[in-house]
């Protein structure tokens, strides 16, 4: 096993002892790059009452590149899509090595509360929030009560 | 807060929609039906689920590039599991269909399911409710050795994606049962091994490490401890089974009165080893150092402790698994990208990355066919695909520029990729970043064996050559192979200095960076910064303060 470098250690100690609100990120038993993170949909959004399972991996020249971060749960959302990909810039171009995994999975959390479907990934969920936003939110209700909602 | 960025359709291919036709339904399983739950209806017509399916497992043969597109029989078994009766009609076409004897099989097996929607607990359970999974389908007498594998490997597949509380759901003692029969009475070494496999993902979950362990240590002789006896076969299949048994015994379901196999292992003679340092994620090294396996669903790299850089080398290789491994040369400069990646589109690629997928190594995969460099591959049709007990043998000759690799001491290629890169970027790969090591990457449920001269080779070269185990000199420490656990809670401990860098929190921080004056990185991170990590401006100049 490559050494864990102190940053990762320091990381996931805190994220033990000091929790993020609404957020769980646990690291898996064998691999300790690995988090199973499970975060709560955020009150007054349509995806209230969800609980959404992710999987985040710190790759090797993490922090100088972002983790990569999949949506395990199904979530109608515009940018997030059918694979669970996230369409997030800080996961991407903007990503600086002074973010962290907690800010990370904060600002995965705000973009559920807040769906931005002029930048989509996923093109038909976008396309129908734009025209019809009451009947995506409906779907969006409905597909965290379905898969989400699973105790 | 980010803000969505990039921009690409998912690429779904249409499915034509099914008209049910009155063809039989072959019925899944064999044997006991009694506690079993009816089917569910039918989604698609099942022929059109088999080919789907084999006609994915012939693609992964030569799925070769790494940027493909998704294969277009996997983008429509996606769309047909994405209904609960679709699931159940891919997961059971798959554990009908797939064959034993193809070395791919079940790698397809876990594609299909990384690709395809996550099942629901219920959806779990209802199929081992379906299959009948229970110690008694276990030890049936009129066993299908075929579907009871693709079973396990199912079974541990879900296992993986399930971790945490779904898993321990998923976990009955029926199908508990069933897969510790497998180990209990040590039927087919191929159900077994995936048997075994499958208990191993399952405790990835701590609760059902905790049931699995119990039940193990419940029997008057723990079954591992009489399966790990077999990890120096010369039945191949057992002898994986031997060497997941102890790997298991030492990582995971240990035994009170046990010594961990690292403790009892003699490595007097042993002077060069796989690099327990230099190893990606989730591969499984041999106690000695020597063998490895992987069991994961990435593609893992490891280079060895020992790197050469003038002169003649030569090591042999024991394939012990007939599927895909890239076994060669690499330079430190490789990197190992064991898990999935997104490219700049947005897109998962799912092959990860290896040996010979960079210009800074070589590698022939004798399952495929094929030498690796620089991610390209060059098709050797001429020889035939390696199996079990086959021995590879890669010579470098620093001398005459060129690299060998032989099986059985037959010729497969003379390559010289390595030294053409040296020459045509003017660096000189043997001695820029310490030269070449042994390197070698593998697919899922992939395992050999290396000689560095710690025993007489079987096809040595008929040049002079040196061999790595008589030049090499370890320490005591590192030749030690520790369980990954301990060393996980040996660096749990570590604690962080006052002034550490805020980026690695490894060295003293001591750069300023300019014009913006944040500060409170070290000079290896801010080597790295194209930009300043709090405010994003440009850096025109490192300050370096005194301490």
């Amino acid at each position: 096993m490559a050494a864990l470098p102190r940053r990762i250690i320091k990381e996931t100690q805190r994220l033990m002892q000091e929790p993020v609100p609404g957020i769980s990120a646990v690291p898996s038993e064998t691999n300790a790059r690995y988090f199973h993170v499970i975060v709560t949909g955020p009150e007054d959004s349509p995806f209230e009452g969800g609980l959404f399972k992710l999987e985040l991996f710190l790759p090797e020249d993490y922090p100088m590149s972002a983790p990569k971060v999949r949506f395990i749960t199904k979530i109608y959302h515009p940018n997030i899509d059918r694979l669970g990909r996230i369409c997030l810039d800080i996961l991407k171009d903007k990503w600086s090595p002074a973010l962290q995994i907690r800010t990370v999975l904060l600002s995965i959390q705000a973009l559920l509360s807040a769906p931005n479907p002029d930048d989509p990934l996923a093109n038909d969920v976008a396309e129908l929030w734009k025209v019809n936003e009451s009947e995506a939110i409906r779907n969006a209700k409905e597909w965290t009560r379905r898969y989400a909602m699973d105790n | 807060m980010g803000s969505c960025c990039s921009k690409e359709p998912p690429n779904t291919g249409p499915v034509e929609p099914y008209v049910p036709s009155p063809v039989a339904v072959p019925s899944t399983t064999r044997g006991i039906t009694e506690t079993r739950v009816a089917a569910p209806k039918l989604v698609v017509d099942p022929r059109i689920v088999d080919e789907l399916i084999l006609e994915l497992l012939a693609l992964i043969a030569s799925f070769v590039d790494n940027e493909e597109e998704s294969p277009v029989s996997l983008v429509k078994l996606h769309v047909i599991a994405e209904k609960e009766e679709g699931w159940f009609q891919v997961v059971t076409s798959m554990v009908r269909i797939i064959p034993l004897d193809n070395p791919l099989g079940p790698s397809a097996i876990t594609i299909v399911f990384d690709d395809c929607p996550l099942p629901s607990k219920e959806q779990v359970i209802k199929l081992t409710q379906m299959l009948g999974l229970s110690a008694m389908r276990a030890l049936a007498a009129d066993i299908d050795v075929q579907v009871e594998r693709n079973i396990c490997v199912v079974l541990g597949c879900i296992a993986d994606k399930l971790a945490g509380p779904n898993s321990v759901a998923v976990l009955t003692e029926e199908t508990l049962d069933y897969m510790l029969s497998f180990l209990m009475f040590r039927r087919e070494p191929r159900i077994v091994l995936f048997a075994l496999i499958a208990l191993e993902k399952f405790a990835h979950t701590t609760e059902n490490k905790l049931t699995i362990k119990e039940r193990l240590n419940k029997e008057d002789d723990n079954p591992l401890l009489l399966l790990e006896r077999h990890a120096n076969s010369q039945d191949y299949t057992w002898r994986q089974v031997g060497f997941c048994a102890k790997w298991a015994l030492d990582n995971l379901f240990t035994v009170e009165g046990r010594c961990l196999s690292y403790q009892t292992v003699d490595m007097s003679k042993i002077n060069a080893l796989m690099n327990t340092q230099d190893v990606s994620e989730y591969l499984k090294i041999s106690c000695d150092g020597l063998e490895a396996r992987c069991d994961s669903y990435s593609f893992e790299s490891v280079r060895c402790t020992f790197p050469v850089n003038s002169g003649v080398w030569y090591y042999e290789c024991l394939i012990i698994t007939p599927g895909v491994m890239q076994i060669g040369w690499a330079t430190k400069s490789s990197h190992f990208l064991n898990h999935i990646c997104i490219n700049q589109k947005g897109k998962i690629i799912k092959e990860g990355y290896g040996i010979g997928d960079d210009i800074y190594s070589l590698s022939y995969d004798g399952c495929r066919r094929l030498i690796w460099h620089g991610a390209k591959p060059t098709p050797v049709p001429d020889v035939e695909g390696w199996r079990p007990g086959d021995i590879v043998g890669c010579l470098i000759d620093m001398d005459a520029e060129e690299a060998i690799f032989t099986v059985n001491g037959v010729h497969v290629r003379t390559c010289t990729h390595l030294f053409e890169v040296s020459r045509r970027n003017n660096v000189d790969l043997k001695q820029s970043s310490q030269g070449f090591f042994a390197a070698a990457s593998f697919m899922a449920f992939q395992q050999c064996r290396f000689n560095f001269g710690v025993e007489s080779f079987r096809y040595p070269p008929n040049r002079p050559f040196k061999i790595f185990n008589e030049h090499g000199s370890l320490t005591d420490e590192q030749k030690r192979v520790v369980p990954r656990r301990i060393t996980l809670e040996l660096l749990r401990e570590t604690t962080v200095k006052e002034n550490a860098c805020t980026l690695c929190f490894d060295a003293d921080s001591c750069c300023v960076l300019e014009p913006c004056q944040h500060r409170g990185f070290c000079s290896l991170c801010t080597a790295q910064l194209k930009e300043c990590p709090m405010c994003r401006a440009a850096i025109l100049q490192i300050r370096v303060e005194s301490t």
